[in-house]
């Protein structure tokens, strides 16, 4: 209570102050402004960098998905390979029975990058083999009036249907054509469409290249590929039963590791000790974007603490000239019954005033700098704003420079409560 | 009388290099309440000295104060400040007014490093303490804007406005015209109508002679001490 009651009258001293040198002040504070800038713009680019992180991490399936492809024999295995049967629906029916913390499994089999055919228009793009799993997996659905996606009946009876992705569908149908219900040709085998995956518009991590401006602008990757039956892909065209890979989602992604070692000793067991398949989750790439992130913070963050220090030691270097030049007031402060502890007090709230308002100032900045890297980014990448301010990081900003003020003014603001007063009012 | 101040064996030493030097070597003196007092001898006599210590700016080396009943020669350095906020006033020959504050803020500054500030309380016995100065025409005005005669009376007021029980004026007199001498020193003499004790300390005997009774220090002792 008392303290407060003292700490308002040195408050409005040390914004009088303040205005008394706005040059010195300025100068004093643009430490502190470069040094808030710095820090609220780089956590704010940095925080936006990881939220696209997470959403192409999420556009991948997610922490919780589970890749499974085949791949070559590892050398010392190589004189195997006759014994290698390669991925197929068999470990897939192993998987099931025997990992129960795998919810969904999605066998894929790629044919390839196929020409489609309808009425004379034609386009190329790859050609998956999947099941009904897919859509779980891959956390993609058909949104209603878009017909169905592939079923277990589809799977079961060999179907030609065939699902498309949305990017497709301009490139093979005139506007006025509603494409569910047609049939397109692939390798001269007709298919009739069922349905159209949903469209994926990301404003997150942008992959630019040429041809990924127009329509889904650069999510298109995401949205060409076309969907038949697995058990179409594998006996109509690739003819053999070999998967290109298996997706698997689980139900709890802390039991990811679990999951993974069950996956892998399953399979191992069931291809009778061949590494004939890699398993890799989203974890690494979550892991290498965490790393990213670190170091983004860590370097970005030391130019900023450089900065918030380079500015306390300017804080504490135009205190102690101001506690100079105002030594005889300090005396008489002190002879009309000033204690240690008012000037104190009163020399650290001046120090908070200018911490308080260069903090202000650098946070003003701060908006300025986040908003030209915006623009840069917007320029550079189609679609998407990348980093927003948030009020609390600006709080934490503001904050820093606060604690900043106040441990640079501890210094100034004992000599000046140690002045004997004396010698303060003999001052020249 | 009653007496106020009562200063038994006092003793300043300092340590100059290797030499001690004695700024006071010993003094007795007795203040009354209401008494008008000048101490006067020239520099290095011990009277600035005394003045800081019976003002609880210094403490002294040896002896004893008595100060309204109270020893009060060892306080704690808050201690003394409580005694400068609330029982003793300074008058300086430079002013020393703040220059960035008005008038009204420069006289109830005093008040505002008591226990229990308030502004506005401060603000209105600064009022009056400036209107007993002949001041309060000039409330908003800045150190700066007044001649050096109002300024030392807005001193004057500040040394007032707590109800001090003793003033030192600290050569009051020494930058101001013939004509603001006797003002300043009028005024001085008229507080201890209000029962303030006034201690004037300068080495001007003209000055000194306005006081009732003129303690004259040499080499830090009392050398006279009389009455007129």
């Amino acid at each position: 209570m008392n303290f407060l009651e003292r700490l308002r009258p040195a408050v409005v001293n040390g914004l009088r102050e303040l205005r008394a040198n706005k040059i010195r002040s300025l100068l004093s504070m643009s430490g502190i402004i470069l040094g808030v800038a710095s820090l609220v713009a780089m956590v704010t680019v940095v925080q936006g960098m990881v939220g696209n992180f997470r959403q192409f991490v999420d556009a991948m399936g997610g922490i919780e998905k589970i890749t499974v492809d085949k791949q070559p024999l590892p050398k010392e295995q190589e004189h195997l390979a006759e014994l290698s049967e390669g991925i197929t629906m068999r470990d897939v029916d192993r998987l099931r029975r025997t990992v129960p913390l795998v919810r969904n499994i999605s066998p894929e089999a790629r044919v390839g990058f196929e020409k489609l055919a309808f009425d004379g228009r034609e386009t190329s793009t790859y050609v998956n083999g999947v099941t009904a799993d897919y859509l779980p997996v891959a956390k993609r659905w058909v949104d209603p009036g878009q017909g169905r996606f592939i079923s277990d009946l589809d799977v079961l009876n060999l179907n030609d249907v065939i699902v498309l992705g949305s990017a497709v569908v301009p490139d093979l149908f005139p506007p006025n054509v509603d494409p569910v219900g047609q049939v397109v040709k692939v390798r001269g085998r007709r298919f009739t469409v069922i349905g159209i995956l949903n469209n994926i518009e990301g404003s997150g991590m942008q992959i630019r290249s040429a041809s990924s401006r127009g329509s889904g602008g650069s999510w298109r990757w995401r949205n060409s590929g076309v969907f038949i039956p697995v058990s179409t892909a594998l006996t109509k065209f690739n003819g053999n039963d070999r998967l290109s890979g298996l997706g698997l989602r689980i139900a709890d992604p802390d039991q990811l590791r679990d999951a993974v070692e069950q996956t892998e000793r399953t399979l191992l067991a069931a291809h009778k000790g061949l590494r004939d398949f890699s398993i890799t989750t989203n974890e690494q790439t979550l892991e290498d974007f965490r790393k990213t992130e670190v170091a983004f913070k860590l370097s970005l963050g030391g130019v900023a603490g450089i900065s918030l220090f380079v500015g306390g030691i300017g804080i504490m270097n135009v205190m102690l000239a101001s506690i100079n030049e105002r030594i005889r007031e300090i005396g008489v402060r002190k002879a009309v019954g000033a204690r240690g502890s008012d000037l104190f007090l009163q020399f650290l709230a001046e120090a908070a005033v200018v911490s308080v308002v260069g903090g202000l100032l650098g946070l003003l900045v701060s908006t300025g700098i986040v908003g030209v890297m915006n623009y840069i980014l917007t320029q550079a990448l189609p679609t998407g704003a990348v980093a927003t301010l948030d009020w609390a990081i600006m709080a934490q900003g503001l904050a820093f420079s606060v604690v900043i003020g106040l441990v640079a003014g501890v210094y100034p603001a004992l000599r000046a409560a140690r002045l004997d007063p004396i010698e303060a009012l003999r001052h020249e | 009388m009653t007496s106020l101040i009562s200063i038994r064996g006092l003793r300043k030493t300092y340590r100059m290099g290797d030499e001690n030097v004695h700024a006071l070597a010993g003094v007795d003196l007795d203040f009354a309440a209401g008494e008008f007092v000048a101490i006067l001898g020239p520099s290095g006599s011990g009277k600035s000295t005394l003045m800081h210590i019976l003002g609880f700016m210094d403490t002294p080396s040896e002896g004893s104060i008595v100060f309204e009943g109270e020893e009060v020669a060892r306080l704690g350095a808050d201690r003394r400040a409580w005694y400068r906020s609330n029982r003793v006033g300074f008058v300086f020959q430079s002013f020393n007014l703040l220059p960035r504050l008005t008038v009204l803020e420069n006289v109830a500054l005093p008040l505002l490093y008591r226990e229990r500030p308030d502004a506005e309380a401060a603000a209105a016995a600064a009022r009056v303490a400036l209107e007993r100065v002949g001041m309060s025409h000039r409330l908003d005005h800045r150190p700066g804007q007044l001649s050096g005669g109002e300024r030392q009376r807005v001193a004057i007021a500040r040394a007032i406005v707590g109800s001090p029980a003793i003033i030192f004026a600290d050569e009051p007199t020494g930058n101001l015209d013939v004509r603001n001498v006797d003002l300043v020193l009028d005024l001085l003499g008229s507080l201890i109508q209000e029962g303030i004790t006034v201690v004037l300390v300068t080495h001007d005997l003209s000055v000194a002679e306005r006081a009732r009774r003129v303690i004259t220090m040499r080499a830090g002792l009392v050398q006279e001490d009389r009455q007129r």
